[in-house]
Order: structure tokens, then C-alpha cells, then sequence
């Protein structure tokens, strides 16, 4: 019954270097489930969805996803989907 | 995870349970699959030299003495599994996150599955001995009994242990490499 939520959490955790290690401890996970939730194999209670959004001063919707995410250059550029 | 209502024990065993400096004994999936294989035989071993011991009229002093050297290597693959999992089932509830919580309620579930099975397969056994032979089930309730109590009791290490998956790899770059931590 689970429904699959993307997220773009691996590329934003790249982007500002910091480490599942340290994400997970900023937001009481384990480090484990941080790779979890960036594989989506787990998706995270709106608990922790949204203490990861804080962690990153994002709002949760630039994180997680009902419907995939297009790639971030094709947002920033402006280059529209075939 | 709820850090602050850790005890000093929690936090050592969660350390404990985290401590991936036997990370190659359970890297991957076929190693794991090894580790549950081997604790199963060794469990079944030591079962078996006890009911021995026990029911048996043998010399028991060679017994004990196979006992106590089986019981090192199941006390490290216990261990090994343990390390898998993350210590998914040494851990207290409090010491876990959401997604471990969840995973712990499905391998006890599974594992109730496996168990009732067993014991359904058990019953069925001795009652269908007991058709062959009237003395059957009072010569094999005991042992039967207490190696059921014993898979009963273990049966959740070796689903966890069965279940637990590949560590991701990225993270070490992002750990030890130029991202940092």
C-alpha cells in the first residue's frame, strides 16, 4: 500500500557536503535510513521529511515528491520536457 | 530516534552495534546468508549434544566440554548477524529510528509466521507418530518442545539477519573524501 515518494536528497546532500552521516544525525536517524529514503526504499514519515527540509532551509516540496523530479539543470535553465 | 532519552547503556550498545570494524564479515549478501547458515548449524549442534547431555545416559564430560567449543563460534556468528542488522533486535525501541522501528515489527511478524508454521509442522509430527507408535509423543514432546522453544527464540536473529542489506557505498567518499562530513 506504500506509494512511491522521490526526492532529490542525494543531490542536495551533495550539493551542500554533508554527509548521510551527519544528516542523520541532525535529524535523530540513523544513517542507514538516509540511504534508504535516497535509494526510495523507505519513505520517510512527514516527521522526518520535514526535519529534513529544516536541516536544509528547504521547503519540503523541493525535497520530496509524489511525481519524480525533472533533472535540477532543465529547472534552472528553463528547458522544457519532450 | 529519540537521542535524549538514551541511558548510558543504550548509547554504548548502540556504538556497539554500529561498530564497523567487522564490516567484511557481512558486506554482502552471500556472507550474510553464510553467517545465519552457520548459526543454525552450530544452534542445531549444540541442541543436539543437549538433549544428549540430558536424555541420554553417556559420559557427559565430552559433551560439555564439544559444547563449550561450538558455543565460541555461535557466539561470533550471533555477533556477525547482530552487526548486520545494526543490532535491529539488541537494540531498545527507544534507540531506533522510524525506518528501523518498522523493520523490527516486520522481521518479529515474519519470524511469528515461520514459528507458527513450525509448530504447526511439529504437532502434526508427533501426532502422526503417535499413529505409528503409542509411545511416540511422550519419548518426543520434550526435546521436541524445547528445540521449538529455541528456533522460537532465534528464529527473529536469523530472518533480520536474512533480510539485512548491502551498505551503501557513496557515503565513504562523502565520508573520508574531499565533502567531508
Amino acid at each position: 500500500m506504500s506509494e512511491q515518494v522521490h526526492n532529490r536528497l542525494a543531490v542536495v546532500r551533495a550539493e551542500r557536503k554533508v554527509s548521510r552521516q551527519s544528516l542523520a544525525e541532525a535529524v535523530g536517524a540513523h544513517y542507514q535510513t538516509i540511504g534508504y529514503i535516497e535509494r526510495g526504499q523507505y519513505n520517510p514519515s512527514l516527521d522526518l521529511a520535514l526535519k529534513i527540509s529544516k536541516f536544509f532551509g528547504l521547503p519540503v516540496e523541493a525535497l520530496f515528491s509524489l511525481e519524480p523530479f525533472r533533472p535540477l539543470t532543465d529547472e534552472v535553465y528553463g528547458r522544457n520536457q519532450p | 530516534m529519540t537521542t535524549t532519552r538514551l541511558t548510558r547503556y543504550d548509547r554504548s550498545m548502540l556504538r556497539l552495534m554500529n561498530d564497523r570494524r567487522g564490516a567484511a564479515w557481512y558486506a554482502t549478501a552471500a556472507r550474510r546468508r553464510l553467517a545465519v547458515a552457520a548459526h543454525i548449524t552450530l544452534t542445531a549442534a549444540i541442541g543436539g549434544l543437549m538433549t544428549h547431555l540430558f536424555l541420554a545416559e553417556g559420559e557427559p564430560l565430552w559433551t560439555i566440554a564439544v559444547m563449550a567449543v561450538l558455543l565460541v563460534p555461535w557466539m561470533v556468528a550471533t555477533g556477525v548477524i547482530n552487526s548486520a542488522t545494526r543490532g535491529l533486535l539488541e537494540l531498545r525501541e527507544r534507540a531506533l529510528d522510524e525506518r528501523q522501528s518498522a523493520e523490527r515489527s516486520r522481521v518479529l511478524a515474519r519470524a511469528h509466521r515461520a514459528t507458527t508454521l513450525l509448530l504447526a509442522t511439529a504437532v502434526l509430527g508427533l501426532l502422526v507418530a503417535g499413529m505409528a507408535d503409542g509411545h511416540a509423543p511422550k519419548a518426543y514432546a520434550g526435546p521436541l518442545l524445547i528445540a521449538v522453544l529455541v528456533v522460537h527464540w532465534l528464529m527473529p536473529l536469523w530472518v533480520a539477519g536474512l533480510h539485512a542489506q548491502d551498505e551503501p557505498s557513496e557515503d565513504d567518499a562523502l565520508g573520508t573524501g574531499p565533502l567531508g562530513r
